[in-house]
């Protein structure tokens, strides 16, 4: 009778541990795609279609190195003055005939880019803005514990200053280097295609100032507009490219030694 | 079912409804809803102030400038590739107008002489060139080959 009732017993509380921890996992299964599920669902009412996704084209041969760009962008983004803060910079490349390759940016290109190695010494030299690559892929995003950081759904990777905890994982997760830690605010900053211009039908900042058209911000679905058409006509890069980001900023006339 | 196991029990579904609730308190509302983020970030992002206008909104009073700079070869350059704003650009031109200070210094930024430089835009030796005058005495920055006297 007593060994009966233990084993009625221990029965039940197999089945209801069991039921319990079952329904557990089941519901820990479902949960994150309840996100994925959501985001379907409303990209479908919305259609994902109709959102832009923005990227950027960079025409090195056209970049005369002014650093127009990276003025304009601070003075826009409110980007600390200090020389070590930038979301966007350009970058002189000078091959000497030796084949040393110097890579200099003082103070961003901010002032204009001053060659410093004598003229006969030099192979070739040219420039190359750099800013954040939106990767598709974003080391950055998969870095960050809290979720502050995303790909906004129209392609821009993009900061949550309100809940970024400033640990700055995501500063070294950057293979581009293109994240610092903003001084005044305390969180990760980086460039945001200038979020607040380009929602309004704005260009960015930096692609407004800049006087030789190196710089095409468009709309990467938008097959007639100014970016698709740089694509088409000229054969570019990304940055990195054996990192597989699929970033979304491209290069035309990327020499091999652009790290 | 005995008094020790119901205890367990009931302290385990205590702990997980406990745990359940701080998490829900303390995630905020928009969170997930578009992904591992708050999607309210997306129009945080937006409110930030823009100081560059665009050339649209300068040519509604200087169209004649404008025409000067269209035509000539300062075409490309946008007006607010020189005259940038001042820090407090939400005020109006007048008040604060966005002067150019140090003409040589910003004429050099794109002319002053650099292998890597590309052919089409002139470029010149600043020192020899200048004679110890401003660019813009003998220069229209507006249209750069109408030489003064």
């Amino acid at each position: 009778m007593g060994t009966e009732r233990i084993a009625k017993n221990r029965r039940k509380f197999f089945q209801t541990s069991a039921a319990l921890i079952g329904g557990t996992i089941i519901y820990s299964l479902i949960k994150p795609f309840e996100a994925i599920a959501q985001t379907e669902a409303e990209n479908s009412k919305e259609g994902k279609g109709n959102l832009p996704l923005w990227g950027m084209g960079v025409d090195i041969e056209s970049c005369i190195g002014c650093g127009k760009c990276a003025e304009a962008c601070k003075m826009e983004n409110n980007v600390p003055k200090e020389p070590f803060y930038f979301r966007t910079w350009v970058e002189q490349y000078t091959v000497k005939n030796d084949g040393e390759v110097k890579i200099e940016s003082p103070n961003g290109g901010i002032g204009g880019l001053k060659q410093s190695v004598p003229d006969e010494d030099i192979f070739k030299s040219f420039m190359v803005p750099k800013l954040c690559n939106h990767c598709t892929k974003a080391p950055c995003v998969q870095a960050c514990p809290v979720g502050a950081t995303f790909i906004s759904p129209d392609g821009v990777v993009l900061v949550d200053e309100t809940y970024c905890i400033g640990c700055s994982y995501c500063i070294q997760a950057c293979p581009y280097g293109a994240r610092f830690m903003n001084p005044i605010t305390k969180v990760a900053d980086k460039c945001t295609f200038c979020y607040h211009r380009i929602t309004k039908g704005l260009q960015p900042a930096c692609v407004e100032v800049c006087p030789t058209d190196a710089r095409i911000f468009g709309d990467l679905r938008d097959k007639k507009g100014d970016l698709v058409k740089f694509l088409q006509d000229n054969p570019t890069q990304v940055l990195k490219p054996h990192l597989n980001t699929h970033s979304r900023v491209f290069y035309n006339g990327l020499s091999s030694e652009v790290k | 079912m005995p008094k020790l196991i119901f205890r367990l029990f009931l302290s385990f579904v205590l702990f997980v409804s406990v745990f359940i609730l701080i998490q829900n308190s303390l995630t905020p509302d928009s969170f997930g809803k578009y992904g591992h983020y708050r999607a309210d970030a997306i129009d945080d992002n937006k409110i930030s102030t823009s100081y560059y206008k665009g050339e649209e909104n300068c040519t509604t009073c200087h169209e004649d400038i404008f025409d000067l700079k269209f035509n000539d070869l300062h075409s490309g350059v946008n007006c607010e590739s020189c005259h940038s704003p001042k820090i407090n650009a939400s005020v109006e031109c007048e008040v604060m107008p966005p002067v150019i200070e140090g003409t040589l210094k910003l004429c050099a930024q794109c002319h002053e002489t650099n292998y890597a430089r590309i052919k089409i835009v002139p470029q010149l030796n600043f020192k020899e060139h200048e004679e110890g005058r401003n660019c813009i005495e003998c220069h229209n920055p507006h249209a750069p080959w109408e030489l003064k006297e």
